[in-house]
Order: structure tokens, then sequence, then C-alpha cells
């Protein structure tokens, strides 16, 4: 094997092996391309933290992981951006706003004694909660119908109910307006039980469970060992008296338990606890998720969503692909019909290029967004510059009167301090990008970048490898078979 | 030795500059006439991405024949959930009365264009269209909810890296060459960056065309590509007046020109042509970032072949010696 043969082979075994990484290792899609929801969050400042350290982030996003992993969506992901923002991403998610509502409440779990001399009133309001729960049941079972919430529009006592808690019920009603009442109703509720110390932040774990017998679906929870000291003290209190456990979420009750004589002497003890309100299946997944994940130690202001849907996705990037080879088609054809035999070399060269970059685009991985792709189009022309350069200045050494083999080794040498500038300064922006920009302007940054240093690579090798693996072909060392001879009018080159 | 091309740029220079600055000055115009429009209010008509807002998209369910929908009726619906749509209710609606409508793909798909909304809010929007003008294919639904905040945050961060992108091609090149090498490329670019932006600010006032984020990205690509073309006749001039320094220098730039100009048409061209491609098959995501990108293509590519040397001859050789 000769010295110059030796690249060549170097070069088709780093073909060979990006080939084999493209097929076995996916490539990354961005959501644009896959479809899903990205999500802004913008960390509020309190008046107690009124600086938002990195520090204060990272406690955002601790709690904000666990709700996004309860979430159950998968490849999600969170990342900070700037000082006090986040971006997260749901591939496949369709309804960002019900994860938005999940991601950024707080859910303050409370446990409360019932005050002494609210009996009545409970029983009011537990009562008009029922007959609510049992219109909202109705409404959902019919689908919302009009007719029904026409029916239940002319009910004197529901109408009642609306003005009492000053709820517009000018138009037709529906169904979150009734919602909207029971909260109302629940939030009343808990105003008659008194705070204990046992809160939330004793919670350990959360987790969701439909009775076998009700099939109504049920939160548990279970608490730490001072958790459930303090919950065994305080079913010990009420055990057996008519006072009740409420067990209250955001200011409002979810349901209010009593609890048994038989705790009077130690309590429920074992530190696990089951809240059974009125939950849906969704509703106990939302609730379980907030439990677990803990409350945020600050505020969060969701200031951007996008949802990208997968069809409009899949289309875009079919396009594009498509685009950006046909216009790659026609570059290789153009490269030919210029240059003939080195034109053919800059297409191989070329597909060389292309082969690794998309393997390293693997490897990394790179998400590919369309931005992206627009970048690896744009390296790609960076590439054929580079052996544009290289065999224009081919040309001029044969115009000299240099024999081929010399003429190439100075192309490469005359070229190389154009090649090295242009893809430098390139590489400056792209750093830039990066650095600097987010989302997928990274993305675009990243991919160009990655683009510019392996044309560089190849321009260099690959080229210079190829060419020179073809010249060690007798039949093929003539000048006229590597560049186009019309195009060099010189007499002295006319090998015949 | 004959070369293919014999370019008298020393000759011809007051043309060029004429046709520069009558470039320059028509993009100036087209800014100044956005910046005084009522409806754009800045040099660029900006979107979304850096004002804030909501856009939603809608793709119907229909195959060929859409039947064309009456835009105002759109509108109208989305104004009626104003005092009705529990959503919209509260102290500060937002303004559903400034809703922009445009039906796109042969009425296949509706664009709608709010002002900042809550996600239950654009919901709302979504449902109540649906509801009237539906069925739509609710997977393609796409909804860009763009926080007021994030827009302004979103420019102020582009123009940082395009600062930052400039300064540092220019130290490079300032280390590379010299200072008055580095000054003339990096007018060239900020000519082709003026140009782009000049064919959008007409573009915007006369076809309301936006710069969205894809924008920035595509001025500092056509930086890079600039400063790479200059550089690459930059770098021939000096080649060209190390070996035949015998030769005027005003000369040795039309020679160094003659000499790179293949190049420079050949590159400009393999890179149009896929940018074209995408232009014309690419679907509508990337038709803007490929028609700015084309322009300062062909910019990039007058100014390095033609702008940057011409104002190189200006100065003697002696001061790159």
């Amino acid at each position: 094997m000769s010295r110059k043969n030796y690249w060549f082979l170097v070069v088709i075994l780093f073909a060979v092996l990006s080939i084999f990484i493209c097929t076995n290792i996916p490539f990354q899609l961005g959501l644009d391309l896959r479809g899903g929801s990205q999500l802004t969050l913008e960390v509020q400042p309190t008046e107690e933290i009124p600086k938002i350290t990195p520090n204060e982030i990272e406690g955002v996003k601790a709690v904000l992981d666990k709700r996004v992993n309860g979430l159950g969506v998968s490849d999600s992901q969170l990342q900070t951006v700037g000082t006090n923002q986040l971006l997260l991403e749901l591939p496949g998610e369709q309804d960002p706003s019900g994860a938005a509502k999940v991601l950024g409440e707080t859910a303050l779990l409370e446990f409360r004694i019932q005050r002494k001399g609210t009996e009545v009133k409970l029983r009011d309001l537990q009562s008009q909660r029922n007959s609510l729960e049992s219109i909202i049941k109705l409404l959902e079972d019919n689908n919302n119908s009009a007719q029904l919430i026409k029916e239940i529009n002319i009910n004197k006592e529901i109408n009642q109910l609306f003005e009492n808690y000053s709820i517009n019920s000018d138009q037709i009603l529906n169904i979150d307006q009734f919602n909207l009442l029971r909260n109302k109703i629940n939030s009343d509720i808990a105003d008659l039980f008194d705070a204990t110390p046992l809160t939330g932040k004793y919670l350990i774990n959360a987790g969701r469970r439909q009775d076998q017998n009700t099939n109504k679906w049920e939160v548990t929870l279970s608490f730490n060992n001072e958790g459930g000291e303090l919950f065994a003290d305080l079913t010990k209190s009420i055990a057996g008296s008519s006072r009740l456990l409420g067990i209250v979420i955001d200011g409002n009750s979810y349901s209010e338990a009593s609890v048994g004589k038989q705790f009077e002497t130690a309590g429920i003890t074992g530190g696990a606890a089951t809240i059974s309100g009125n939950f849906t299946a969704d509703d106990a997944r939302n609730l379980e998720v907030q439990l677990r994940g803990g409350a945020l130690p600050l505020p969060i202001d969701i200031i951007q969503i996008r949802t990208i849907g997968p069809s409009l996705g899949t289309q875009n990037i079919r396009l594009s692909l498509f685009a950006a080879l046909t216009g790659l088609l026609f570059v290789g054809i153009f490269m030919i019909l210029i240059y003939k035999l080195a034109g053919f070399v800059a297409v191989l060269a070329l597909s060389f290029y292309s082969l690794f970059t998309l393997s390293i685009y693997a490897l990394l991985p790179v998400t590919l967004t369309l931005p992206g792709i627009a970048g690896f189009i744009l390296s790609i022309g960076m590439a054929v510059d580079a052996n544009v350069l290289i065999f224009e200045r081919l040309k001029e050494e044969l115009l000299n009167g240099n024999t081929l083999i010399r003429s190439i080794d100075a192309s490469f040498k005359n070229a190389f301090s154009s090649i090295i500038d242009g893809h430098l300064t390139t590489l400056i922006s792209c750093i830039t990008l990066f650095y600097l920009g987010t989302g997928f302007v990274k993305g675009f940054a990243a991919t160009l970048g990655i683009g510019v240093v392996l044309s560089l690579f190849t321009a260099l090798t690959c080229t210079k490898a190829i060419l020179k693996f073809l010249m060690s072909f007798q039949g093929l060392r003539k000048i006229s078979n590597f560049i186009n001879p019309k195009l060099i009018p010189s007499p002295s080159i006319n090998v015949q | 030795m004959k070369s293919n091309f014999n370019v008298q740029l020393y000759k011809n220079r007051k043309v060029v500059w004429l046709i520069s600055f009558l470039l320059c000055l028509i993009s100036v115009i087209g800014m100044l006439i956005c910046l005084r429009s009522t409806s754009i209010q800045a040099p660029l008509n900006l979107g979304l991405d850096y004002t804030g807002g909501t856009q939603i998209t809608l793709e119907r369910s229909c195959t060929d024949d859409c039947i064309t929908l009456n835009t105002s009726d759109i509108s109208n619906n989305i104004i009626a959930l104003k005092g009705q749509d529990k959503n919209f209710i509260s102290n500060t609606p937002p303004n559903l009365s400034s809703s922009q409508i445009q039906l796109l793909d042969n009425s296949k798909l509706i664009s709608i264009r709010l002002p900042f909304l809550s996600a239950a809010q654009s919901e709302s929007v979504v449902s109540a269209v649906n509801k009237s003008f539906g069925p739509f294919i609710n997977k393609n639904t796409s909804v860009e909810i763009i926080g007021p905040s994030l827009g302004e945050q979103l420019l102020k961060s582009s123009l940082i890296s395009l600062f930052f992108a400039f300064l540092g091609i220019a130290l490079y090149i300032n280390f590379r060459y010299d200072r008055r090498y580095s000054f003339l490329a990096l007018f060239a670019l900020l000519h082709d960056i003026l140009i782009v932006c000049g064919v959008f600010s007409w573009l915007g006032y006369l076809f309301n065309v936006e710069v969205d984020s894809l924008f920035a990205v595509s001025l500092l690509t056509i930086a890079g590509y600039s400063v790479n073309n200059t550089v690459v006749v930059f770098d021939r001039i000096r080649e060209k007046s190390l070996i035949d320094n015998k030769l005027s220098f005003k000369y040795q730039i039309d020679k160094a020109v003659s000499a790179t100009l293949t190049r420079t048409l050949y590159t400009s061209f393999t890179t149009l042509l896929p940018l074209i491609c995408i232009l014309i098959w690419g679907g509508s995501t990337l038709y803007w970032f490929a028609f700015s990108l084309v322009i300062g293509v062909i910019a990039g590519s007058w100014s390095s072949i033609a702008l940057a040397p011409s104002l190189l001859s200006i100065t003697s050789q002696k001061d790159f010696d």
C-alpha cells in the first residue's frame, strides 16, 4: 500500500463507521419536527426573596422536575435560561395549558380541625356541595347539554346560591361556573376549620387509587416520622367527638372526615392518610403530582407557550429535506459539469462530509430543528466553497504549466489561507451565537459550527486523499480528465 | 499568462460606489418609512417573537376544496368571547378586537394573531373558532404565546449576539491582516446587512412581512458569509502585492479580483442553489429565512467582488506593507 492511498483508506473507514452510526443511533428531533409543547416559565421574586439567585432557580427546578416526571411525558426536558427563566419541552404533549396548571400551582396541603359550634353551618354547606356535585356529574354525563343547563337555570335554590357567591349568572351557565361555585363553597367549609401544625411539608409520598366499591378516585398520602406523630396526635384529639378533620388544599376543603372512637388512645398511627374528595381520574393525578412535588419555593409565571402539531412538523421536515437534497443534487451536477473528474471528487468528498456531519449529530447528540437543518444546508455551502477554492487554484497552477501532481499539491497549499480565514470567521459567529443565543438559535449555531469544523477537515484531507487515489490509476492521470480543458485556454496544457 | 477575466474595477469604481450608495439609501428610506408608519413604529416590521402576543394556527379538515371563510366573521366570533367566556371575565381583559386573521395555503390554514393571552384564554379562542368554523384537525393545531418581556429580551439578545459576532470577526481580521482590511471587511458586512434589512423593511411596509428570530439568525449567517467572501479576495490582494510588487496597487487589486471572480461566482451560485430550492419546495416555515439569505448572498458577493476591493484602492499600497 503506497503512502498516498493510506489516507484514502482512512477516509473510507470513517465513512463506513459514519454509515453504521447514522443507521444505528436515532437522531434527536426537536419539537418543531416531532410536535409537542414548549413552555417558558419565569420565576417571580416575592417580598421575602426579592432577588432570584441560581440557588433559588435550582430549588424551583427540582420541584418542577418532580412534577414534570409525574405528568408522565417521556423525553421531557427542563433547562435554565438566563437568570430567572426555565424552558420546558414536552414532546408529544398537545395540551400545554393542562400541564401548565399542574406545574404552576402550589398545592398547599393542610390538615385542619373543625371549630366547635359550626356543626349546623357545616351540614348546610356540605349539602349544598352535594347537590352541586350531582349537577356537575349530571352535566358531565350528558356532555354539558344546553337543555339540561336551561332546566337547572330556572332552579331557584341554585340561582340563590350563585347570587350569594356573587357569581355572574346572567348568561346561560356552564359546567365551569358550577365548578367555581363548588370551589367557593369548599373554601367556606375550610374557613370553619382551625389550622394545625400538620402540613404538606411532612409528606414523603402521594399516590392515587380507585376505591373498589364506589369506583371513586382517592389520593393517598404518607408522612415522615414527625408528620406521622402529628397525624396520630391530631386524630387522637378528635377521636370519637363530633368534630371533623378537614383536608384542605390551597384553601379549599376537599374532604371532612370523622375519626372513630377506637382511635381515642393512640390516634391513627402508621403515618398514612387518604383524601377521598369527588375526584375524577385526572383530578386525582394532578393532585398527586402537585403534592408529591412539594410546594414551589417561589411562584412561577408562564410567559411563553408553543404547541406544534406533529404532522405540521413531519410535513416540514419532509419538505425541508427534499429541498435540501434537491439543492445538493443540483450542486453536484454543477460541480461535475464545471470541473469534470475533479468535480466528481468534490461530490464524493461532500457526500463523505454529509455522512460525517450527520453521524456527529447523532453521536453528540444534536437536537435537530428546522433552523438546525438550515444550518446544515449552509455548512454544505461552505464545504463546496472550500472545494471550489482548491480547484480554481488547481486550474491556475495548470495554466502556469505545472504538472498535475505538482499542481494538486500547490493548489491545496495556496488555497489553505483563504479556506482557513473563511471558516474561522464563520466559526467565530457560530460560537458567539451559541453562547449568547437561546433555544433554536443555539441549535442553528451548533449545526453550522460542527459543519464548519468538519468542512475544514474534509476539504483538506478527503478531497486530497480521493484526488491522489484516483491519480494512482494510469488511465486517469491526464489533465483533461480532471479539469475541463475548455476552461483553460492556454496551449501548454493541451495534452493529447 | 492570461486570466479568464480582466476586471477593470479601478476604472469603474465610481459606478460601484454609486450603486452601493443608492442601494443603502433605498434601504435607509425603507427603514425610516417603517419607523414613521403608525402600524409598525420600528425600522423593521417586528413579528411575534419580538413584540410578544399569541399566534394560533388551525388546520381545517377539508381536502382540496376548502370553502373560503370571511376573516371578519372569525374576528367577530373571537370578539364575542369578551364578557361571555369565563377566561375573559376579568378586570383587564385582553383587547380581542385587535386580532389579525389570515387564510393560508388555499384557505386550508387559519392563522390568528392576538395580543398576549394566557394558556386557558387561547384555548377558549381555539374552541370558539372550532365551534363556528370547524372541523379542524385538532392534533395539528399550533399555539404560540410569547410574553411581551420575552420578546423584548429576544430582541436584546439578538442585537447583543450580532454585536459580539462582528467584534470577534473584526478582531480576527485585524490579527490576520491589518486594521484597514478589518475596517473594510466590517464596512462591507454592514453594507450587506443594511441592504437585507432594507429589503425587509420594504417587504414589511408593502406586504406586511414580519421579521422573526430566524431573521436574526440569517443576519448572522450573512455576516459570516460576507466576511468569508471579502477575506478570500483580500487574501488574494495581499498575495498579489507580495509577489508582483512592481505593479501599481490599483492594478494588483484588479488582478486579484479577476483571479477570484470565477470562484466567487461559483460559490455564490452553489450556495444559492439549495436556498432557492428551499424557497420553491421548503414549505412556508423557512420561506422568508431562505429569502433573506438569498438577498444576503447576492449583496455579499457584490460587496466582496466590487465594493470592498474598490474602496481598498483609495488607499495607497504602502499603508498595507
